[in-house]
């Protein structure tokens, strides 16, 4: 295990690094999401105007809501692509698979290195939001400390299924389509944009046992202390990662079968 | 070391026929058009070679190397790399093999060429001191010192072309594939390569199997080569007798001042061109040795230059490839 984690860790380093690298977009990313939360605050506190609550909701943890998210976004979004389709394409999958880790690995190591390297957006974008007071920090310290938990469960979901999805290119090239349809339904479905609570009361149920709202919609009610029953949503994100991670080993293998490196 | 036998890659794709609504129908048919690239091709090279892997466009080489290096899974045939099947044990494979393909690179894009072989250092889990010795060794020898620290994505083609070099050797795999590690470079950066390569060779017994469309690469470094053809073996063994096979003539220029040649001729040779100054002249050496044409151009005409061509191999490729085609 601790052999395999340095056998990545420069894959990680590769990841945050190739970030830094463009240092002015991540400027601009800063700029970017500092003006973002500032226009959240204000334009949701105009939508609360003369209401103290929405579906059982108050103003003020609905504007904490959305700049959280946007700042989490801006660190790791449910519906990226990893790097995948693009190094298929390429031919650059080749290189990958001559490599004496898995591709797993290897693409999950990368990954996790680019959303460190982001890390300082998202931290600017909140920092914003607590200046502004739009953003309530969490109710206790314990509070936090299950938040991280799920926030950490939350990537790896979003990490895993990704990949997961990304793998279709390995059987078509054409996958824009598909791609569209992916980012619609998990930026609805995970609770990126719109908070859970507002969605109507049958779909409610459904979505609670997706594994979309398992990446952001759980991690972020549990920052509010706003469901019941914590536990049982740290459980059903582990089980999601299990059953995630089990299903992307199982799709890799068979389409191993299936790698057509292109070009030479 | 490598073992191949009736190797066989086919590709398939939908067959999208030309006509109306043509991008319509391919949503909804099946049919698939195969390509048979590599079509059962058998060979061995032992420890220690340096063979040269050759044929034209679209021969089947790019395709046999993948396979050769586990990241296709073959059609039918068998593989086996230093005793192991190379896209079975993928990760054992990986510490076997080095390869460069010079149409796309293993280095990370965005980052200092420095950087990249660290991450390699990691991946293979060198410890810190041979990987310092052996990138300091490198590094001289390929002249890396001045742009090692630059990004990949600034450097110019020779200069990758070093540095992927370098990220394949790094971890001494005793295999090393090369697909066209010259292509596109000045004669100064392939000769960088070729001296690295035959360095390799030699003094640790990398075994080294190289495609290129140079025939110079060839002659300077390859004593045996493999070539293919629609996917199947043309000719496989050494340079020489491929030559002697394919050369059957040999030509012989010469060159006069104080005479006129354009009525040059001999028993033993054809004349080609006879100009006043210089003429060329055609024999085969099976039947007449080179010295016995010398003695009787000179010992007749008052000659101050003389040279005998060696056979090219160019032309010998060229031979064989349109021979193959024609015939
Ligand atoms: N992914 C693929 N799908 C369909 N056909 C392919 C694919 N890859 C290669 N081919 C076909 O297989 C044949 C052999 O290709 P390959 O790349 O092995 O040739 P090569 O000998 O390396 O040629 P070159 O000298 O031009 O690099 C070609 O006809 C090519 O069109
Ligand atoms: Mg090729």
């Amino acid at each position: 295990m601790r052999e395999r984690l340095t056998g990545v860790r420069g894959l990680y380093r590769a990841g945050y690094r190739s970030v830094l690298a463009y240092r002015a977009d991540l400027w601009f990313g800063i700029a970017g999401l500092v003006i973002q939360a500032t226009l959240t605050v204000v334009v949701w506190r105009v939508l609360y105007a003369g209401h103290d609550e929405v579906a059982g909701i108050d103003r003020s943890t609905a504007v904490s809501y959305a700049v959280l998210a946007a700042a989490i976004q801006a660190v790791i979004m449910p519906w990226q692509f990893s790097s995948l389709p693009f190094r298929v394409l390429r031919g650059q999958i080749g290189v990958d698979m001559m490599r004496p880790r898995s591709l797993i690995s290897q693409n999950l190591a990368q990954a996790v290195g680019t959303m460190v390297g982001r890390l300082p957006i998202g931290v600017a974008g909140l920092l914003t939001g607590l200046a502004l007071g739009g953003v309530q920090p969490p109710r206790s310290a314990a509070g936090l400390g299950l938040w991280v938990i799920s926030m950490s469960l939350g990537i790896a979901n979003i990490l895993i299924v990704n990949l997961l999805v990304s793998m279709t290119a390995f059987w078509t090239l054409e996958i824009g389509g598909f791609m569209i349809v992916y980012r619609f339904a998990t930026a609805f479905l995970s609770g990126a944009l719109i908070p859970l609570w507002f969605m109507p009361g049958w779909l409610q149920p459904i979505l609670g046992w997706l594994p979309f709202q398992a990446q952001m919609y759980a991690p972020l009610s549990i920052w509010f202390g706003t469901r019941d029953g914590v536990l049982g949503v740290l459980a059903l994100q582990v089980g999601w990662v299990v059953v995630l991670f089990g299903l992307l080993q199982l799709v890799w293998r068979r389409a191993v079968h299936k790698v057509v490196v292109l070009g030479g | 070391m490598i073992e191949v036998d009736a190797l066989t890659k086919e590709f398939s794709r939908p067959d999208v026929r030309p006509g109306r609504f043509a991008g319509t129908r391919s949503l909804f048919t099946r049919a698939r058009k195969v390509t048979r690239a590599v079509d059962g091709i058998s060979f061995r090279i032992d420890a220690g070679e340096l063979i040269g892997f050759l044929g034209p466009n679209g021969a089947g080489k790019s395709t046999t190397i993948k396979m050769l290096t586990g990241i296709l899974v073959p059609t039918s045939g068998t593989v086996t790399v230093a005793g192991q099947v190379p896209w079975r044990d993928r990760r054992q494979n990986a510490r076997t093999i080095g390869a460069v393909f010079g149409q796309r690179t293993q280095l990370w894009y965005d980052l200092p060429l420095r950087d990249s072989f660290g991450i390699i250092r990691d991946l293979y889990g060198m410890d810190a001191a041979t990987y310092r010795t052996r990138l300091g060794e490198f590094t001289e020898l390929l002249g890396l010192d001045e742009f090692i620290d630059t990004p990949v994505r600034s450097l110019s083609l020779g200069q990758r072309m070093r540095g992927d070099l370098v990220a394949a050797m790094l971890y001494a795999p005793p295999i090393l594939y090369l697909d066209e590690p010259t292509v596109g470079l000045d004669v100064v950066a392939k000769g960088k390569i070729r001296e690295f390569v035959a360095e390799i060779n030699t003094r640790r017994g990398t075994t080294v199997v190289l495609t290129t469309h140079d025939m110079d690469d060839v002659e300077r470094l390859c004593r045996r080569v493999i070539i293919i053809d629609h996917g199947v073996l043309l000719y496989e063994g050494d340079l020489e007798s491929l030559k002697a096979r394919y050369v059957t003539t040999r030509d012989i220029v010469v060159h006069a001042t104080e005479f006129d040649l354009t009525s040059v001729a001999s028993p033993f040779a054809e004349v080609l061109t006879a100009g006043p100054a210089k003429a060329t002249l055609r024999f085969a050496p099976a039947t007449t040795s080179t010295p016995k044409v010398v003695h009787d151009l000179t010992s007749r005409y008052p000659i101050t230059d003389l040279s005998v061509l060696e056979p090219d191999l160019e032309d010998v490729i060229r031979q064989l490839y349109t021979e193959r085609r024609t015939g």
